[in-house]
């Protein structure tokens, strides 16, 4: 699939003002989790449909084989058109699809992809209580028996897992050998006996992550992606499609969130003063060079010519800038600030409701792996600084 | 970047690489004539691989990348003068052995109708070199070269921290010009002055990025081959996050200036270009000074010897940050999205 640019971006753009919820943020603000699931749906299935919801999919798919130019038209335009974030969608969209492209049979791409467009929510069980940085320290037993897995432990940490259908396991299969060579990745049915959700109440006030314990589990030997023992290669591509890819969207909406601050600037009578004037001047070439970033990232997919350490970049940067973003509109937002307001479901990394968004942003500097291990991979990988003893005595 | 570019982009990062850090002008120079380096820009009618402003960019980073000493910036500037009004007498006489100087601060001077220049011209390189130097009135209605060996004209030496660079301080006691010599008069002048301050910008950020790089790569270097406490010093976290950072930092500063070359396109002279490049410097000129500050703090005593290298990219990033056009460039950016204060 391949456009003219500028026929694309005409066309995207008259079909999200035809198409953008009515007033969603105003509906969206302070509303529970169930309305904002109908909501997402909803614009999720229009989005689908009209083939926007999916152009970083590979050519052959509904919606993908898109390059990089189209991409970002479709990116910028949603930006600008200030339309809801397919938050609910994103683990879906992203890191179960590009795991399920790379590594997934034939079979489980028929399975599975035609059903994330017709809605099934995904998520992403990888942390546990004891393994958060140290992902290869995951304890949750999968024992083969005849032809399924049954599994034993559990997951922490897993974004909106209370809504997903399916789930991004890794698990254990084998205790000896070094911790990587032991782990196992598979599709988990989030329906099947034995699995038990509980949602956690985050700093902001949403129950926006999940535990998920297993007790004697079934998992068909089927729905296993990559080889027993193959988990560690397959977690590392589900985590390199969370950190370089999706910030193609996030960085080109936050280049248009520039316009909160500045609207926040002007509402708050402040749009002349000469520090925050210098502070929003600094920032705005951080958040143009976080697109570029994720721009050079994306063509070097599409390209076949990432290196080890590039989605790294990609997300510290993004992750430094996002804080940067954020901070700034709590400060020009002053006491007013920090009166609690309800905040608003799906509206993105920058709501406006600053005190939200700043806290929200420590996401990007924890979630898939930490600023530190970033460092931690960069000054490895790239510039081949060496790793840790392996021992240590206190 | 094509094929043809990239090759002569490594030759000479090969050729520069052989002469060593901070190699002398005496030798640069001349490497940089023979080897065609002032031709990158030069439209392919005239004899040039016409690769526009991103392939001089790519030839400014390897320049900062070896410290280069040879006046490279100030004879792409009269080059880019010489094409955009059309001399090709110039465009000749400028590649092949020709040395033309250009400040690269906006010089405080005057060029009457009449072509009679006063006021001065700061930080011009090498000019006791130079046949000419290319200057813009400040009014910015007048862009001329001006001859050099003439009454009228003090010349003075200006020794600066960065040895790898000489400026100098021209001044112009009503020196009457050469009218055969003016490139561009009225508005054609003002279009051409903001073109040649948008590519100096660039060029500064493209020297920014090359040396950062270099920096980085023997600050990691000597990380790993320096011992204490019966280890590499690289094996400290605490070293090695400040490294990744900068990384990030330089990765942050190439992408910006080669997101902006291609917003940029063919439109140098316009005015989003010169808000492109003020940004696009100034962000790469402040990663360079960090990370030159950080080659130098972990470097330990070593770094503080006048034998070893880490001054040098000290020196030269510090002088990066103040050529080029100094505004406040947050502010800048600030009334582009704000409106002015
Ligand atoms: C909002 C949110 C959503 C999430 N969603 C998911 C999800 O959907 N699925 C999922 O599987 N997980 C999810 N996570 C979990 C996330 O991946 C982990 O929180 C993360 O990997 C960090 O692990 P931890 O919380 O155990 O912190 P720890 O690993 O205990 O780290 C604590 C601190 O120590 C630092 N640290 C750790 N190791 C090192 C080291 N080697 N060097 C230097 N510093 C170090 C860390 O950077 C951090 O600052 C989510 C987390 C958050 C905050």
């Amino acid at each position: 699939m391949s456009q003219a640019p500028e026929a694309l971006r005409t066309e995207v753009r008259a079909w999200l003002q035809n198409n953008i919820p009515r007033d969603w943020r105003a509906a969206m603000t302070g509303t529970d989790q169930d309305a904002f699931v109908r909501a997402q749906r909803e614009w999720f299935g229009k989005l689908v449909k009209a083939g926007y919801a999916t152009p970083h999919w590979p050519e052959g798919w509904p919606g993908g084989g898109r390059s990089l130019a189209e991409q970002k038209i479709i990116y910028e335009e949603v930006a600008r058109a200030d339309a809801p974030r397919l938050i609910l969608f994103f683990v879906a969209l992203y890191h179960a699809a590009c795991t399920l492209i790379e590594w997934g049979t034939d079979e489980q791409k028929r399975a599975h992809l035609p059903g994330i467009l017709d809605g099934k929510l995904w998520c992403q069980g990888f942390s546990e209580p004891n393994a958060g940085s140290d992902l290869a320290a995951v304890r949750t037993r999968a024992e083969l028996r005849g032809d399924r897995y049954v599994i034993n432990g559990q997951k922490i940490w897993s974004t909106l897992a209370q809504h997903a259908d399916y789930c991004l396991l890794l698990v254990r299969t084998d205790t000896a050998g070094p911790p990587q060579a032991g782990l196992t990745y598979l599709l988990l049915d989030m329906r099947s006996k034995g699995v038990s959700v509980r949602p956690i109440a985050q700093i902001t006030g949403d129950d926006e992550f999940s535990e998920i314990f297993l007790d004697d589990v079934e998992v068909p030997v089927s729905d296993r992606v990559g080889g027993e023992g193959q988990g560690w290669a397959v977690a590392q591509s589900t985590l390199a499609s969370e950190r370089g890819l999706t910030l193609v969207e996030l960085s080109h909406r936050m280049r248009y969130a520039l316009n909160r601050i500045t609207g926040l600037m002007r509402a708050r009578g402040v749009a002349g003063d000469a520090a925050l004037r210098r502070d929003l001047g600094r920032l705005a070439p951080k958040v143009d060079a976080a697109c570029a970033l994720a721009d050079q990232y994306l063509l070097k997919r599409i390209e076949n010519t990432e290196a080890p350490g590039d989605a790294s970049i990609v997300k510290l940067h993004y992750a430094r800038t996002l804080r940067d973003f954020t901070a700034l509109g709590l400060r020009i937002a002053g006491l007013q600030g920090q009166y609690r307001e309800p905040f608003i479901r799906g509206g993105g990394m920058e709501t406006g409701n600053w005190p939200f968004d700043f806290m929200n942003s420590y996401n990007w500097t924890i979630a898939g792996g930490s600023d530190e291990i970033q460092r931690n991979i960069i000054a490895e990988r790239m510039l081949g600084m060496p790793r840790e003893p392996k021992d240590w005595r206190l | 970047m094509n094929a043809e570019l990239s090759e002569l982009r490594d030759s000479a990062r090969q050729v520069l690489a052989a002469e060593g850090l901070a190699a002398p002008e005496d030798k640069t120079w001349p490497l940089a004539l023979d080897l065609g380096w002032l031709l990158v820009a030069v439209p392919e009618a005239q004899g040039g691989l016409g690769q526009g402003l991103a392939g001089a960019c790519a030839f400014h980073a390897e320049m900062g990348r070896s410290l280069c000493a040879a006046p490279y910036l100030p004879a792409m500037l009269a080059m880019e003068a010489a094409i955009h009004a059309g001399r090709e007498d110039w465009i000749e006489r400028l590649g092949a052995s020709g040395f033309v100087t250009a400040p690269l601060v906006d010089p405080t001077l005057t060029i009457t109708d009449g072509g009679i220049v006063a006021g001065m011209a700061s930080a011009v390189p090498s000019a006791d070199r130079a046949s000419h130097v290319l200057l813009g009135s400040e009014a910015g209605d007048c862009v001329a070269l001006v001859a050099l060996q003439q009454a009228g004209i003090d010349a003075r030496h200006r020794e600066t921290w960065d040895t790898t660079r000489r400026l100098f301080d021209l001044r112009f006691d009503n020196v009457a010009g050469d009218p055969s010599l003016v490139l561009a008069r009225g508005n054609d002048a003002h279009v051409l002055s903001r073109r040649l301050a948008t590519h100096r910008d660039f060029a500064l950020a493209a020297d920014a990025v090359g040396g950062a790089a270099t920096a980085l790569e023997m600050t990691v270097e000597y990380l790993k081959t320096r011992r204490q406490f019966g280890r590499p010093l690289a094996l400290f976290q605490a070293l090695k996050h400040r490294c990744a950072d900068l990384k990030a930092r330089i990765a942050a500063a190439e992408a910006l200036l080669a997101d902006s070359l291609v917003r940029v396109g063919t439109e140098v002279d316009s005015e989003r270009a010169e808000a492109l490049g003020k940004a696009a410097k100034s962000f790469a000129v402040s990663a360079y000074a960090a990370v030159a500050e950080e080659m130098l703090q972990l470097h330990g005593g070593i770094g503080m010897t006048a034998e070893h290298a880490c001054h040098l990219f000290l020196k030269r990033a510090l002088l990066d940050e103040q050529l080029g056009r100094c505004t406040s460039y947050e502010l800048d950016v600030a009334d582009t999205l704000l409106g002015a204060g």
